[in-house]
């Protein structure tokens, strides 16, 4: 299955580095019933 | 991200959480943080930062080159359903607008908030339109491209 607009997001879990937190794993689905902006980006010290 | 972090604060009064996501490990993560985020935005980036080691979660959104083995630039919003309402995929030479993102989160906003739609371009304030059978072939006598 591939995420899609109009369609229900395709739930995950991760861990993540939180400031201030540190290591904590993060499930998409902790967020649901808010506004959630989710941003891929190819790397941690490229350029733009 | 250090774009996206500069806006977080209207973010967050927009109500939104923002994620990122790569396919470097948290421990990456955190060292740019401190060596150079923390540089470009007081305080650096707010938000959790996810790790894909093997873009799994890039491959479901769409986003995973395998080629280059990185996920490439993806946003989504998704709404308080749970449903993604938007998505934004670029190669990675080119980085992303966040004026556009939040013009996007706030027209995503008014739309579920009064069941109106917004037009190109749409910013809070501006005309919107209420779709039905009178509004059919009408809608130049409201709202024209600028």
């Amino acid at each position: 299955m591939l995420a899609r607009v109009g369609y229900e997001a395709i739930d995950f879990e991760a861990s993540a580095y939180i400031e201030g937190v540190g290591f904590q794993p993060v499930r998409l689905s902790d967020y649901k019933g808010k506004w959630i902006v989710l941003c891929f980006y190819p790397g941690d010290f490229t350029f733009v | 991200m250090a774009a996206v972090a500069a806006i977080y604060d209207e973010l967050k009064a927009l109500g939104v959480e923002v994620l990122a996501v790569s396919t470097d490990s948290r421990f990456v993560h955190k060292i740019w943080q401190e060596e150079e985020l923390s540089k470009m935005v007081p305080g650096g980036v707010p938000f959790p930062m996810l790790s894909d080691p093997g873009g799994k979660i890039g491959s479901v959104y769409g986003v995973y080159d395998e080629a280059a083995g990185v996920d490439i630039r993806g946003r989504f919003i998704i709404d308080p359903d749970f449903v993604i309402r938007a998505m934004e995929v670029l190669t990675p030479e080119v980085g992303r607008n966040p004026e556009e993102l939040l013009r996007q989160v706030k027209a995503f906003q008014h739309v579920r908030a009064t069941g109106e739609v917004t037009p190109s371009g749409w910013q809070p304030g501006q005309t919107t339109l209420k779709p039905g059978p009178d509004l059919v072939g009408k809608v130049w006598t409201v709202w024209k491209p600028e």
